[in-house]
């Protein structure tokens, strides 16, 4: 069970911090930052910086991603913004447009 | 697809939460809450700002106004800092709150009509037990209470302060024993200082 979760339909406008895993279905805005897991599934939207431990995006992300461990973009995943973490994958489908940064 | 949302234990959301759908927080909001679902806060949940929901359940500590359309339960061990509307209003006992509370939408006439009779029977039961026992009561409490308390006080000074006597002599025998180990004065003499205090007082009262 994944320790917060922004539901389909709900909106988060401002900071977002937290220690745990995050899974965001519907709307954050502002930023959003967590020591854990941080996962965009598909129909989220996120303009925001996002950084965490694995960030897995499925939605659409606008702003820059920062992953201690690894980011993954993945089908139908769409992120405009710099990314920056030692892994970084781009699945077929998806969409990137930004800078890529993996010296940590 | 009534999506259910969820701010954990270790979240903090530093803006305002808003949108469709059920919410429950266990962690900390700092601004406001809308939704057109329900609401549970945890008990360990805190809320800076107002919440808003179809029907709150609350048991953390809200500092703000909170307002269910539809019912509003505030749980014993919530702290409630602000006004409280909805139709329907429970506050648990063990729960704290302070502000305003409204209830909205409902004919208030049904409960005083209620109370009334309720009201009117207090007094009767209240009057009832008062002329039975009272009077028989009281005269025999009051000879029985007269008589002991006028010897007690003399005998019981006069005792204590022979007590006292007779532990101040008692004890300094001991004393030059116990003043060789050095050690042992510091017990004697808070021990002696408490009940000398407590005399003194009911001497002087």
């Amino acid at each position: 069970m994944a320790g917060t979760v922004v539901g389909e339909g709900l909106s988060i406008e401002g900071d977002l911090s937290s220690d745990e895993e995050v899974v965001v279905h519907g709307n954050v805005r502002g930023k959003l930052t967590t020591t854990d897991q941080v996962s965009v599934a598909s129909g989220g939207v996120v303009q925001a910086d996002v950084s965490g431990a694995t960030v897995s995006i499925a939605g659409q992300v606008t702003g820059d991603v920062t992953a201690t461990e690894r980011v993954d973009l993945q089908t139908g995943g769409r992120l405009v913004g710099d990314v920056k973490a030692a892994r970084f994958t781009i699945a077929d489908g998806a969409s990137f447009k930004g800078n890529v940064d993996m010296e940590m | 697809m009534a999506a259910v949302s969820l701010i954990g234990r270790g979240t903090v959301v530093r803006g305002n939460v808003r949108g469709d759908g059920s919410l429950e927080i266990q962690g900390r909001v700092e601004g406001d809450v809308t939704v057109t679902g329900d609401v549970v806060l945890g008990e360990e949940a805190v809320v800076r700002g107002s919440i808003t929901g179809a029907q709150l359940n609350i048991a953390g500590t809200v500092q703000g106004d909170l307002r269910g359309t539809e019912s509003l339960l505030v749980e014993r061990g919530a702290r409630v800092v602000g006004d409280l509307t909805s139709p329907r209003i429970g506050v648990a006992p063990g729960a704290l709150v302070r502000g305003t509370v409204r209830t909205d939408g409902e004919a208030p006439l049904a409960t005083p009509v209620a109370r009334r009779p309720g009201l009117t029977a207090q007094p009767l039961r209240a009057a009832a037990p008062a002329v039975r026992p009272a009077p028989v009561a009281a005269p025999k409490l009051e000879p029985v209470k007269a008589a002991p308390p006028p010897p007690p006080p003399p005998k019981v000074d006069a005792p204590l302060e022979e007590a006292d006597s007779e532990e101040m002599e008692s004890e300094p025998p001991s004393a030059p024993a116990a003043a060789a180990a050095a050690k042992a004065p510091p017990p004697v003499v808070p021990a002696l200082g408490k009940h000398a205090k407590a005399k003194k007082k009911r001497r002087d009262g």
